[in-house]
């Protein structure tokens, strides 16, 4: 299919390399292979650069590899949620306290350690701001699945922010 | 976008709220846009020099293609040329025996003729 929009590669690495950085390191609690995963992401955008139809579908189209290979990398490397977490601790202690809120911090570690779909769905809706339709597109997963596992990774988020941030709790009353 | 509505579309809260802001995008590490450039690049470089090479491969191959047939094309040339060439000579051949033989029978019919036949 033909299309007038003419897209400049370096101008979208800039534009959406900390989205797909994020969304990586998100995914996979490892900053160095989130590095690596955008690398690999930007390289694929390259090599199908004529087929982006326009910054919209390029954006959707990053998303879409990003978690796809997120989730590639994270069956390879059999991450369990709990290394996860432990990784993220290592990797990201320093910028998590760097970070205002000590609550958005551990909100950070805690999602890592949901279930994969879990996380997915939640990135994509808190990071994002896409709405489930959107997520259930660029997952490829039906709505109903997506909506479940939205509530269900909120629900788990908030139960276990619950028991590990007392403070939090006290706060909301 | 639905900002301001959760996913059971009702009002987000604070919890929402807090977990929107803990997931904001987080800056690409410094050097990435450098390493994806310059990686872009090898593999260009890279593409460039293996299609060079493909292209040198697919050139040597019909230099080879082109001599062989060359060569067979020459050989059947040259046999037609041979086939015609020893028609030639026996078609020579047969007219000069047609010629022996129409002297011998002129020679014959005149020693008839001398010894009253």
């Amino acid at each position: 299919m033909a299309h007038d929009w003419q897209p400049d590669f370096e101008q979208l690495v800039d534009e959406h390399q900390s989205m797909v950085f994020s969304l990586a390191a998100r995914m996979t609690g490892d900053r160095g292979l989130a590095e690596e995963i955008a690398q690999d992401v930007f390289l694929e955008l390259d090599r199908h650069l004529g087929r982006m139809e326009s910054a919209a579908h390029t954006c959707y189209w990053l998303r879409r590899v990003t978690m796809s290979r997120s989730a590639d990398a994270l069956r390879r490397r059999r991450v369990r949620c709990m290394d996860l977490w432990i990784e993220i601790k290592e990797a990201h202690g320093a910028s998590a306290e760097e970070k205002e809120s000590p609550l958005g911090a551990r909100l950070e570690q805690m999602l890592a350690t949901l279930p994969e779909p879990q996380r997915a769905a939640l990135v994509l809706r808190y990071q994002e701001d896409l709405t489930p339709e959107e997520i259930a597109k660029t997952l490829d997963a039906p709505l109903a699945t997506v909506k479940s596992q939205l509530q269900r990774g909120l629900k788990l988020l908030r139960a276990k922010a619950q028991s590990h941030l007392k403070e939090f709790v006290r706060a909301k009353g | 976008m639905q900002r301001g509505k959760d996913v059971g579309q009702e009002p987000i809260d604070e919890f929402e709220r807090e977990l929107r802001q803990a997931l904001e995008r987080r800056p690409a590490p410094p050097g990435l846009k450098r390493k994806v450039m310059a990686e872009r690049g090898r593999l260009r470089t890279e593409r460039i020099r293996s299609r060079t090479v493909i292209w040198q491969r697919l050139a040597a191959s019909l230099a080879l293609a082109a001599v062989v047939g060359g060569g067979f094309a020459w050989r059947e040339r040259e046999e037609e040329r041979k086939g015609e060439e020893a028609r030639r000579q026996v078609m020579i051949a047969l007219r000069i025996t047609g010629h022996a033989l129409n002297q011998m029978k002129t020679q014959l019919a005149a020693h008839h003729r001398a010894n009253g036949d």
